[in-house]
């Protein structure tokens, strides 16, 4: 009858939070293990909870509580976080036109909330609606419940790991895990060639040099060989 | 030496930290540290949204992007796996095996959470394991 019609105007906010459980099932674990390995690490529950409410980046937040256990400064975590999460821009750059007409509020707003996972789920909910407010609202909303799930499930690993002092070495492997899991999802044809030669030259550094000079250069010389190698097989081909 | 001052000693250089010492992070530090991470996180989520109206960036800047989630993956785990005690081991490393498992298994079974329980527990198994052999 007519709920076909109406179904469409329905979809808001309160649509995307559910869409967002699918994110929230996958976030559960690892912020578990991160507010867990924090507290091992010597963060507090609250400082760890801080910094999956500012930051909200998983890779770079396990990073960032190794190097601060390493005993690291500021600015060498600030950096490699910015070389760690400089691909956000790309997933913004190409979320921005879902909102043509969105203000300065809601562009400060949906930017908070940009992840990997949101970002693939948003790109493919966003482009089955045709009215702009209707799609920021969606956004939001899948937005607000990974945010708040990741934020929710640190603490409780957190609170976990500074009550039940596990003794299991596997903990140590979890960052890893995640990274291999991520790198065997997107490795691809295209791609191999810049992985080995970044690879090799990450070996080859941090034998050489001190700290985690290592990350920064050998990922800024392997993807900038790989561009340009990408760059010129791209203008031979038209 | 006065408690309080604590909170404002700087860590000590890295050399001089053993993995297992047991201290607090301090909150200046700590303050600084999600103020820097905070900084340039979000600022590579919102300037997009506030420079751009829906335009894409093109040719080596968008490959160099596009090229740097691969690289960082490959810098973040390789020398972990290969160099776990800061020299090239190959045969009793259970870093380096547990790693090549959970990419087969990751391959096989696109699971975030299962692939990390997995990786955990083979990661385990091969320290107990490789601990006794040795």
């Amino acid at each position: 009858m007519s709920s076909a019609k109406i179904e469409p105007m329905e979809k808001g906010f309160v649509f995307g939070l559910r869409q967002s459980l699918s994110i929230v099932v996958g976030y559960a674990p690892v912020a578990v293990t991160f507010g867990i390995l924090a507290t091992q690490f010597g963060i507090s529950v609250w400082e760890a909870g801080l910094m999956s409410c500012f930051v909200f980046a998983g890779a770079s937040q396990f990073i960032a509580i190794e190097m601060l256990h390493q005993g690291a400064t500021a600015w060498m975590i600030g950096l490699t976080t910015l070389i760690v999460n400089i691909r956000h821009v790309l997933m913004s750059l190409s979320v921005v036109h879902f909102f043509p007409e969105r203000s300065r509020t809601w562009s400060l707003g949906l930017a908070q909330g940009l992840t990997d996972e949101t970002f693939v789920l948003n790109s493919r909910i966003l482009k089955e609606v045709a009215e702009e407010e209707q799609r920021r609202r969606i956004m939001l909303g899948v937005n607000s419940g990974a945010f708040a799930s990741w934020v929710i499930f640190t603490v409780l690993g957190g609170l976990i790991g500074k009550w039940l002092p596990v003794q299991f070495s596997g903990f140590q492997f979890a960052l890893l895990a995640l990274f291999i899991i991520l790198t065997a999802s997107s490795l691809s044809r295209k791609n191999l060639m810049t992985y080995i030669l970044a690879g090799i030259l990450a070996v080859v550094f941090k034998l050489l040099l001190p700290g985690k000079l290592y990350i920064i250069l050998s990922v800024a010389l392997a993807a900038g060989i790989g561009a340009v190698w990408k760059s010129r097989n791209d203008k031979l081909n038209h | 030496m006065n408690e309080i001052n604590v909170t404002y000693v700087r860590y000590p250089p890295l050399e001089t930290i053993g993995l297992r010492e047991e201290r607090r992070i301090m909150p200046i530090h700590f303050v600084e540290t999600i103020f820097l991470m905070t900084l340039v996180t979000y600022g590579s989520r919102v300037l997009p949204f506030l420079l751009f109206k829906g335009t894409n960036v093109q040719g080596f800047v968008r490959n160099f992007i596009e090229l740097v989630p691969i690289a960082l993956l490959a810098a973040l785990v390789i020398p972990e796996l290969v160099t776990p005690g800061g020299s090239v081991v190959v045969l009793n490393n259970p870093y380096l095996w547990a790693g090549i498992l959970t990419f087969l298994f990751a391959r096989k079974i696109p699971n975030l959470f299962l692939g990390i329980l997995f990786g955990m527990i083979v990661y385990w198994g091969l320290d107990k394991l490789m601990l006794v052999f040795h």
